[in-house]
């Protein structure tokens, strides 16, 4: 009797472990293949599994299969894969979750990697070199960079009289721009914000803070450093255009904002080349964004790349990961991505290949201002685990000064006081 | 007094089980009825005690799930929700939106239930339609509803204009968005009231409220001293349920204010997601602890709503 009781709870135990997929984890060999984390749709779906099938029929011996997971998601699947030793052999990682994902023990060092001859690191713009890197310690290739620029509707500035905005513009010259062109009556909005609170929220801010002259945090990264006159000026912008002028559409869900614009309600938004393509029912301008005079800040933007991350699943599939990485952020490959998909050139080299703005811009009008404006990118923003903690806290600052809630002076002086004490405690811990 | 011999008629007892204890199963037996359940108790433990025991464990460490150096950091998380505005402003929030949206549902239920509990024509199409609320995803709910509620383009503001309420700012203002997601999640629930109320009043034999009618009672009457009172049982049920789901809020918030205007609809499951996942804060030992406050916030809840309930609820024999 005793048996069969045992051997039913082997059974079932055995059937559990099969469905929970218990066991060793991958064998050091490439049989099977490799596996990729991407969250590529559309046009970019269409694009990346072309270059797949062209590296699969080139190395059968080291087929990449590819998994699609949604970005937004694919961090804490990343995790708990990590955690059950059942990581996928390379995976799209945000640029922002860099320094956290840094601190996995899968994650594979690069470091030599993209000095090997061939790979022509420096090709690779500042800003996803600077992503890329946490603490002197390379753990991605970029895989898409980006940047914001000012996306104008230009059958709203005729209808305003206004002239189309120059390289030269001003924010003075915005906020008047947007003044004009917010009509109540029509429910027409000069521009708009995305005020989650969240790092789109951020980063939009930041780079205006830039602008101004100012930095967020000081050079050891160990205390605020964005309450200061830089900080003041860039706040009292968006005051002007939400709170004074009301001419600022304020987008707690973070998409409205581009419906919107493209049912011609909305003059102008700062915004990234990604939304290009949701904006086929109006006539658009793109112009890079406007700067202070009187600053030593000049024309700037910020940059959200993105990367390629190696998990280590036994030496010869990394090696095999990262002949396909170098493959695939090659100059050709490259290229080809962003011919096909709008995507700007993660490469220097692709944007001057000959012809390749022009090609570019046939498909997605405006982009190649987007691609020009990649010269722009001049800092990024700090790469510390900390920094979802203070971008938490700017999100807060930026909102309530929006919402009219806090007068910029007083919300810049309790968020620096807030990001000094999440600095002090994140690096004691 | 036809009501009270009808329900006399209907508690006299019927047959008794005899007393004493049902006999032990055989060894054999006993055996085999583990072999039936073995496959669920392992796939429950892995799937639901492993993760329960693992979160109790985490919120007692510093852990951020990157790094494998996780110290044990006693109750300090749990110290910390004390010393946490935010997390002060999430409980009030919780608080306010339970007690709001949990009568709320039930109101609508009810009022749907009775006036859908009766032979009319099309019957079938309204109680779909009332059930459809129930079956249409969460992302969609809150797309629709923020677009009625958008400040400058809403039909809602539209209406108020129409008759001179003057333009709300809605999920954009700190102190409407709260209540917008409460009426959000009520109409998203209604069906399962609905539902619920509709099969307890199906219950009902006619015998009783025609009893009532013979006595005198008016519609009013009757429903306050019959119907209501017979629908007690599904009424606790669902001020449990509805309890639970509520301190449990999340979708809705996730997918239209994200905790905003400056976290004014932050409750505690999504402020315990954000310390997790969101805006990659990874504090998993924080927010265990959260989940673990939340246990016992729920569970207290329950075991009072449970206690209360033995007073109120009659079940009829």
């Amino acid at each position: 009797m005793k048996g069969h009781w045992l051997s039913a709870v082997a059974a079932s135990a055995l059937l559990v472990c099969g469905l929970a997929a218990c066991g060793t984890g991958t064998p050091n060999s490439t049989a099977g293949g490799l596996q990729i984390w991407e969250g590529y749709t559309g046009a970019e779906g269409k694009a990346f599994a072309h270059l797949l099938a062209e590296w699969n029929a080139k190395h059968p011996a080291e087929k990449v299969t590819s998994l699609y997971v949604d970005n937004d998601d694919s961090l804490p699947k990343l995790l708990t894969a990590v955690k059950g030793g059942s990581q996928p052999d390379i995976a799209y990682v945000y640029g922002s979750w860099a320094p956290n994902v840094a601190q996995i023990p899968e994650v594979v060092n690069l470091t030599k990697v993209v000095q090997r001859p061939g790979v022509d690191w420096s090709d690779f713009w500042v800003g996803e070199r600077d992503v890329a890197t946490v603490n002197g310690k390379v753990i991605g290739i970029p895989a898409l960079v980006d940047n914001l620029a000012v996306v104008y509707n230009k059958t709203l500035f005729a209808a305003a009289g206004l002239q189309p905005p120059g390289p030269n513009w001003t924010w003075d010259q915005f906020i008047a721009d947007a003044k004009v062109l917010t009509v109540p009556a029509k429910k027409q909005f000069g521009t708009a914000y995305v005020t989650p609170g969240s790092e789109d929220t951020v980063w939009h801010w930041e780079a205006l803070l830039w602008e101004a002259g100012g930095e967020i945090l000081n050079a050891s990264n160990t205390k605020a450093a964005f309450d200061s006159p830089a900080g003041l000026q860039s706040l009292d912008t968006l005051r002007t255009m939400a709170v004074t002028d009301k001419s600022m559409y304020l987008d707690p869900t973070d998409s409205e904002y581009a419906n919107l614009f493209n049912s011609g309600k909305i003059g102008m938004l700062v915004t990234g080349p990604w939304d290009l393509s949701g904006f086929p029912a109006v006539k658009y301008g793109v112009q890079i964004m406007p700067s202070y005079p009187g600053t030593n800040g000049g024309h700037q933007t910020i940059s959200g790349p993105d990367n390629w991350v190696i998990f280590n699943n036994g030496s010869k599939r990394v090696a095999a990961a990262e002949s396909f990485l170098l493959w695939l952020t090659a100059t050709p490959q490259a290229t080809y991505f962003s011919l096909h998909t709008g995507d700007l050139p993660i490469r220097q080299s692709v944007e001057n290949s000959p012809g390749f703005e022009q090609k570019m811009d046939q498909a997605l009008p405006g982009v190649d201002t987007f691609i020009t404006n990649l010269g722009n990118v001049k800092q990024a923003r700090p790469q510390l685990p900390t920094y979802p903690k203070v971008s938490t806290i700017l999100g807060q600052m930026i909102v309530s000064v929006l919402l009219g809630k806090t007068q910029p002076q007083a919300a810049l002086a309790s968020a620096a006081q807030q990001v000094n004490q999440a600095l002090a405690s994140g690096s004691s811990s | 007094m036809a009501v009270r011999a009808v329900l006399e008629r209907r508690a006299q007892p019927g047959r008794r089980r005899q007393p004493g204890r049902p006999a032990r199963p055989k060894a054999r037996e006993q055996a085999a009825g583990w072999a039936f359940v073995t496959p669920a108790v392992v796939l429950i433990m892995l799937f639901g005690v492993v993760p329960i025991v693992w979160s109790a464990v985490m919120s007692f460490q510093r852990n951020n799930l990157f790094s494998p150096n996780t110290p044990f950091v006693g109750l300090a998380n749990y110290r910390q929700m004390l010393h946490d505005p935010v997390i002060a402003q999430a409980i009030g929030h919780t608080i306010v939106y339970t007690a709001l949206f949990v009568p709320g549902t039930m109101l609508v239920g009810i009022f749907l239930a009775v006036a859908m509990n009766r032979k009319i024509r099309f019957i079938s199409v309204y109680r779909t339609a009332a059930y459809a609320t129930m079956a249409i995803s969460t992302i969609s709910e809150a797309l629709v509803f923020i677009w009625l509620f958008d400040p400058s383009y809403g039909i809602v503001n539209y209406l108020f204009h129409l008759v001179g309420i003057p333009q709300q700012q809605f999920l954009s203002s700190t102190s409407e968005a709260l209540y917008v997601i409460v009426i959000m999640t009520i109409w998203g629930w209604t069906g399962f009231a609905v539902v619920v109320y509709l099969a307890a009043l199906q219950g009902i034999p006619q015998a009783l409220t025609e009893a009532a009618a013979i006595d005198g009672a008016g519609r009013w009457a009757t429903f306050r001293r019959i119907t209501l009172p017979l629908l007690s049982p599904a009424s606790l049920f669902l001020v449990v349920w509805l309890t639970i789901n509520a301190l449990q809020l999340f979708d809705e918030v996730y997918l239209s204010t994200q905790g905003g205007p400056l976290n004014s609809t932050t409750v505690l499951v999504y402020y315990l997601y954000q310390q997790a996942f969101g805006g990659a804060n990874f504090n998993f030992g924080y927010a265990s602890a959260i989940a673990y406050f939340l246990f016992v916030i729920i569970i207290v809840f329950t075991a009072i709503q449970f206690r209360v309930g033995r007073r109120l609820v009659h079940y009829r024999s």
